[in-house]
């Protein structure tokens, strides 16, 4: 009773099957390839109609009334999969049923995301940032084109139409013609009509935007069909399991596979510059072949002495050495005359730990290479479309358009899917490159562990000068943290100037009116892999920050939430979070037995503020959160409903990681190894979490993120509430929290 | 040869009997509903039924499963119309999905034998299963939902 193979959860869209069709041959069998084949058999309109028009790369519209739109990003749980589609419908003003998703499968610029080199590439919070513009023109352009053609086949002016959902309406007369009837006799113009911004829908007369309209993907979600890069099965497939060398860079020296070959369906071993992989034709007979290896490893690899705390240590003393200038984030106003002319100096120092995405499906990928190995098939999880092709490419010395991706859901991002070197992808080219057969290669939860690719450690030396009057007229903020950019992805780290987002983002503390400014990055040597993990560097900056923040109004002798609001005095958006969630959790209520701890901490272009109200067992150090109330304003509101979904799940993954989830290194290797010695939040131990999205009109920014930011700031400054001591390490574990309060 | 009624089919799976029936389920039968998150019983992505009673599928043993009743996601209802699965998507409970499988499967199993739980009830019979997304309230939203209807 074996089910069906796969091709891909998503209809592989016209390009896509073209170029599967130039690349390899590809695996019949899912309904959505045999009507993308159907489609392109179909013989050529006749010269007085049309079956389908495409009026721009984003929407393709069928005369049996279906509306085709691309979607060039990942649904990873964002939710960006219906709201991409829902901002080109309702400016088409398309009946959302007769709408079709195709996730665009194949690297081309012109779908690609500006933010990241018009790279396919869904991370960041940019998603919705970036398509909006895009896509509400695309929808706009293909509606004016039908009420045209409409005018033309009615011959009354086209002032006098208006539109329902997929259908154009005249009202004079009371004539109805569907979308579908109108392209049946509609032929492309040479040149497409241009959209002006008064063309567009303003915010809040939309039909769907702002509505709550269902996500896509909520029932294949909730019957297990939902296929995810790991539920791959291709005919002849083989599996694969990989030894992976303990330390980074080391390389097998010697292997002794002769327990693993006796192991029955073990196939093949096949050894990988960074391990040996066992092949089989089950998976748990790869497995139990991978444990019977006996391989002996170089040890030549500069990270053997890698060590997560003395490593922190000496990040420690770049961040404090003033002597050390680094790369600027943004500065503002004459930073070091300010300092020089300072009545007062503040000075703090703020450490963070490696930290594990943790996402629930383990590093997977599924290759087919072809006999000559400069093609492949591959099947992967993925936040980046494009990396995934042009590593691939890249990996197999071949061009990209030899590459055929299929994309698939993911089990949790967070980040971890964002790299340019895919090592669980390579891992499945190298393997069947070297068998000639389909392979499937299923870390387990350890190899993702102990081969994770971690926010990066970082030590953040904070500064700041109080001026006669006691005005804050500096701020330094110098964050000693390795290139994590430059990992990630060389390409782009080369044409970034030395700006890397991903070891800075939040530094800029943008909300604050401070005349003298200045946030650098100074380069450490990178002592584990590393990637963007959720929320990117503002899980550690916004902490330094907003702890500072609370350090700074406890010196001055001023409440918290008033110091901020003074410095935000300019920020009305910064001021209406602040008084929002300030009212949510009744701020200036006494409290008996508990404190409140407050941090205002957006995300790139969105704002936010959270408070946490805790307790703290003074004999263990154990912080126990009560409540969270947290508020964000990410302009206009697609989805309000997912918005605070999401809110509400970044603070649940915030409060985890900020208050027991830790990596540790040392001989370069991780300590950790699954979720008994990884703790991630479970549901007995979540507070009461009240979350508030408010829709402005302000373009819509990113919702997916900004909700971790507030939360290592919040229980932090709620701990110094409860007790007066302040940890400045995150995580916040019982025996930093039973430090500080002894110190 | 290990002989068992998944989803109220018999099978019979040629596997070797330390095979975990999550693996067997999935990469056998490739009924890939039933999820892979740890392999060690921690996170609960791999929640089956064994007899109606939910169970981590990565830590048994193909070879403790011969005449048993097997039931994954898929053969919960007929038509992803369990009241369960009706509450998850009118509640938009899933963000990224992956664990959710075993989120519903373990919650059948709290509803089957106590038909209206307390919250408390709820919280406490759902933490063997993690959500790294962070879905837990709408979690304990849809199962009040579902409670009201069945």
């Amino acid at each position: 009773m074996n089910r069906k193979d796969s091709t891909s959860v998503f209809s592989p869209n016209r390009r896509e099957f073209l170029h599967g069709v130039g690349g390899l041959t590809l695996v019949i069998g899912s309904s959505g390839l045999i009507s993308a084949c159907t489609t392109e058999q179909q013989p050529p309109a006749p010269a007085t109609g049309s079956t389908e028009i495409t009026p721009n790369i984003w929407v393709t519209l069928g005369a049996d009334d279906t509306v085709t739109v691309q979607f060039p990003a990942t649904e990873m749980g964002q939710g960006s999969s219906t709201a991409l589609p829902l901002i080109l419908a309702d400016e088409l003003d398309a009946d959302w049923d007769k709408v079709r998703i195709e996730t665009v499968a194949f690297h081309d610029e012109a779908y690609g995301n500006p933010f990241f080199q018009n790279m396919l590439y869904t991370a960041g919070s940019l998603t919705v940032q970036a398509y909006f513009d895009p896509l509400r023109r695309a929808g706009a352009q293909a509606r004016k084109l039908l009420l045209r053609s409409a005018a033309a086949y009615w011959d009354v002016p086209v002032e006098e139409l208006m539109t329902e959902p997929s259908v154009v309406i005249h009202p004079a007369s009371g004539r109805r013609l569907g979308y579908g009837e109108i392209v049946a006799f509609t032929e492309l113009p040479e040149t497409l009509p241009e959209v002006s911004d008064e063309e567009l829908k303003p915010f809040g007369s939309h039909r769907y935007l702002g509505r709550d309209m269902p996500r896509r993907d909520m029932l294949a979600k909730s019957d297990g069909s939902a296929e995810f890069g790991i539920d791959v099965h291709v005919p002849d497939m083989v599996y694969a399991s990989v030894l992976r060398a303990p330390v980074e860079d080391e390389e097998p020296i010697s292997i002794d596979d002769a327990a693993a070959r006796a192991v029955d369906g073990v196939t093949d071993v096949v050894a990988l510059p960074w391990g040996v992989a066992v092949v089989a034709d089950t998976y748990e007979a790869s497995k139990w072949g991978k444990e019977a290896l006996d391989v002996t490893w170089s040890e030549s690899s500069r990270f053997r002495e890698a060590n997560s705390e003395t490593d922190l240590d000496a990040y420690v003393g770049q961040a404090e050495d003033l002597a050390q200038t680094g790369t600027a984030w943004r500065a503002a106003g004459e930073l070091d005359a300010a300092m020089d002319g300072a009545a007062e100096i503040i000075e703090a120092t703020y450490r963070s730990d490696p930290a594990y995405h943790a996402q629930m499906e383990p590093m997977n990928a599924t290759a087919h290479v072809t006999e000559d190995g400069k093609a492949a098939e591959i099947w992967v999880s993925t936040q980046t479309q494009s990396l995934s092709i042009l590593g691939a490419a890249e990996f197999l010395e071949t061009t990209p358009d030899r590459i055929t991706l299929h994309p698939m859901y993911i089990g949790g991002g967070f980040g971890r899917r964002t790299l340019r070197r895919q090592r669980y992808v390579e891992d499945a080219l190298l393997v069947s490159r070297a068998i000639g057969r389909p392979v499937k290669v299923i870390w387990t939860r350890e190899d993702d562990v102990k081969d994770g690719t971690f926010r990066n450690a970082a030590a953040q030396c904070l500064r700041a000068g109080f001026d006669g009057e006691g005005n804050l007229v500096g701020w330094h903020h110098r964050v000693a943290a390795p290139k994590v950019l430059e990992y990630m992805n060389p390409p782009r780290w080369e044409v970034s100037a030395g700006r890397d987002v991903i070891a800075m983002l939040g530094s800029e503390s943008s909300r604050y009116d401070i005349p003298n400014f200045r946030a650098e990055h100074i380069i450490t040597e990178r002592c584990s892999r590393v990637c963007a993990w959720r929320g990117v560097a503002t899980s550690y900056t916004k902490f330094a920050a907003e702890s500072f923040v609370d350090e700074l109004a406890a010196a001055r002798n001023i409440d918290p939430l008033e110091f901020r609001m003074q410095l935000c005095h300019n920020n009305p958006r910064a001021l209406t979070v602040l008084e929002t969630v300030a009212g949510m959790a009744d701020w200036s209520r006494p409290r008996e037995g508990t404190a409140l701890g407050l941090a205002l901490a957006g995300y790139s272009s969105t704002f936010a503020g959270g408070i946490a109200e805790i307790s703290v067992d003074e004999s263990s150090g154990v912080i126990d959160v009560h409540n969270f109330w947290l508020v964000a304003d990410a302009g206009y509101l697609l989805q309000p409903s997912n918005s605070e979904a999401q809110l509400e799940g970044n603070v649940v993954f915030g409060i985890s990681s900020a208050l027991s989830e830790q990596i540790d290194i040392a001989g370069g290797q991780v300590r950790q190894n699954n979720y008994y010695d990884h703790p991630v939040m479970r549901m007995h131990e979540m507070p009461n979490i009240e979350v508030r999205a408010i829709s402005t009109d302000n373009p819509p920014t990113g919702i997916g993120e900004v909700g971790l930011s507030s939360t290592a700031a919040a229980l932090a400054n709620a701990l110094f509430a409860a007790t007066g001591a302040r940890v400045r390490h995150i995580p916040l574990t019982p025996q930093r929290v039973l430090a500080a309060m002894q110190a | 040869m290990a002989s068992f009624s998944l989803n109220g089919q018999a099978v019979e799976v040629d596997a070797d009997p330390r095979t975990p029936l999550l693996w067997v389920i999935r990469e056998h039968l490739r009924y890939t509903g039933t999820k892979f998150g740890c392999g060690v019983g921690q996170c609960g992505a791999c929640t089956v039924h064994i007899d109606g009673a939910s169970t981590y599928s990565c830590l048994t043993p193909v070879s403790a499963i011969e005449g048993r009743e097997i039931t994954t996601i898929e053969g919960l209802s007929s038509d992803s119309d369990h009241p369960l699965q009706r509450a998850w998507v009118e509640e938009e409970v899933p963000q990224c999905g992956y664990c959710q499988s075993g989120q519903i499967m373990r919650a059948a199993d709290l509803l089957a034998t106590n038909p209206r739980p307390t919250r408390d009830e709820i919280v406490t019979h759902m933490s063997t299963i993690l959500c790294r997304c962070g879905t837990y309230n709408r979690i304990i939203r849809a199962i009040e939902r579902a409670a009201e209807e069945v």
